[in-house]
């Protein structure tokens, strides 16, 4: 038998649990994947679409997200006010500058389905451009999440002998000028 | 009038229309709105319900069906294996579970899902091994393997 | 006909009977029934073979035979719970009604109604039901330390 009684059974299945993810040098895409999942309870054998059994994520760091390519240049978000000439488009990069949240946040929100419980789940998301968390929220974490993209080092993080151990294919001239 | 047999006040119980209304409203009583009362909006909406409820048969397996491999598939991701790995290897190591009773197993036996995708997984790494053979690869080729 | 409009129940037998023990939930039997109609023929003749042997058999069940002038033969039958059914046995043989007998004392007296699924459990889990810390290394404290 399990070490349950019934009621509290209830209680530890359906437990929410609060997962804190890092979102520094991360594709916003990536995080928005693995946070969509976490906030629809799809990651637990009890899923169901009707149950609410979604968990709470906190994303830190958000300012310093990594989109690959051009896409801070490139990438257009669009909105519409619904007035005349109402119709926004700012490209990723203002859109970060003015709401560093506001891109992983948009991300999240078009991976979700599109029903009544998208909402709710967005009301478990917590965004913070920092990693600093308000103490109540960091009183709750239980796991954290491994990041979806390894962080590729600096070249001022090797340390000399590393440089000087990479194969190289030519030997610049002493007057050659990096550019 | 005077019924002296009841067979003759069954007959009389009213006109044929009436019955037939009532027919179609007994499959409307719990809808909303007028269509639970009026003959011509219920008949309409009965009629919708049926075909529903026809169609719903088979989408409701279809759903069922997609809701297992959704509980599986994250009670695979639990221990390291992903839903189509994990049935792959089960059905190699002839386990002839379906997957209505593998999700069961997931939420209400978590301790022998455990023990099912460990055997997957180990079915697994079988399988690269023999795939891999003994490091040795066949002439001309090159891989990873003769790298590492 | 749809799912949400036939009324449906959960599979299960009255205060678990016939687990350990048995108690016949139908309690009382009128076979009601004309001394001279011919629809009667058969039950009269159940009457003179085998109603006896059939109160006989169940002695928790009370048998009233009840003759009336009347061309409709019945056997109303009501169930501990205060369910009733009525079974009309017009131009039935002995055998058929004694068939019907043997399955109206074989019922719980439940509605018969859809019955949602196949299969009941009151322990669906032996092993413990699954929950977020089944599977999870048993760490607890903060998560890491952030800088504040």
């Amino acid at each position: 038998m399990s070490s349950f009684s019934r009621s509290a059974q209830q209680w530890a299945t359906f437990a929410r649990s609060w997962f804190l993810i890092d979102a520094r040098m991360q594709p916003p895409g990536k995080i928005a994947s693995v946070c969509s999942v976490r906030l629809q309870g799809k990651h637990k054998p009890i899923y169901h679409a009707l149950s609410e059994c979604g968990d709470h994520v906190v994303v830190i760091n958000s300012r310093h997200i990594a989109f690959s390519g051009n896409k801070w240049e490139q990438k257009v978000y669009s909105s519409h006010t619904g007035y005349p000439g109402g119709f926004k488009q700012v490209t990723a990069a203002q859109l970060h500058h003015k709401d560093p949240k506001a891109i992983v946040k948009l991300a999240v929100y078009g991976m979700l389905p599109k029903n009544l419980q998208r909402r709710s789940m967005m009301q478990r998301l917590h965004i913070f451009p920092e990693d600093e968390l308000p103490d109540d929220i960091r009183a709750n974490l239980t796991e954290e999440l491994p990041q979806p993209r390894e962080i590729p080092r600096k070249l001022s993080e090797y340390t000399q002998e590393e440089i000087d151990a990479f194969p190289r294919l030519w030997t610049p001239p002493t007057d050659y000028k990096m550019k | 009038m005077v019924f002296l047999s009841l067979s003759c006040w069954i007959r009389n119980r009213g006109p044929d229309r009436y019955w037939k209304v009532q027919e179609v409203l007994k499959h409307a009583r719990h809808f909303r709105g007028r269509k639970n009362r009026c003959y011509s909006l219920a008949v309409r909406a009965v009629r919708r319900a049926f075909v529903y409820a026809t169609k719903a048969r088979k989408v409701k397996k279809r759903n069922i069906r997609t809701l297992w491999i959704t509980r599986i598939s994250a009670g695979s991701r639990e221990h390291g294996m992903k839903y189509p790995a994990l049935m792959n290897h089960l059905t190699k190591s002839s386990v002839q579970l379906n997957r209505r009773v593998l999700s069961d197993l997931a939420i209400t036996e978590p301790r022998s899902f455990l023990s099912l995708a460990k055997l997957a997984r180990a079915r697994q790494q079988e399988g690269f091994r023999a795939a891999l053979g003994d490091g040795k690869e066949p002439a001309g080729v090159l891989s990873r393997v003769m790298l590492q | 006909m749809t799912s949400r409009g036939t009324p449906s129940r959960f599979l299960k037998s009255v205060l678990q009977n016939g687990v350990g023990r048995y108690v016949c939930q139908l309690k009382r039997v009128s076979i009601i029934f004309s001394k001279n109609a011919q629809s009667s023929l058969g039950i009269r003749d159940f009457i003179e073979e085998g109603v006896v042997d059939y109160a006989k058999k169940n002695p928790g069940t009370v048998v009233y035979v009840s003759p009336q002038p009347r061309r409709i033969p019945k056997i109303v039958a009501e169930y501990l719970n205060g369910n009733v059914r009525e079974e009309i046995v017009t131009n039935k043989t002995s055998a058929q009604i004694s068939e019907l007998l043997t399955k109206l004392s074989n019922q719980s007296g439940l509605d018969i109604i859809r019955i949602r699924k196949p299969q009941h459990t009151d322990s669906p889990s032996i092993q413990g039901q699954w929950h977020p810390f089944v599977n999870r290394p048993p760490s607890i404290g903060l998560i890491r330390p952030l800088k504040d």
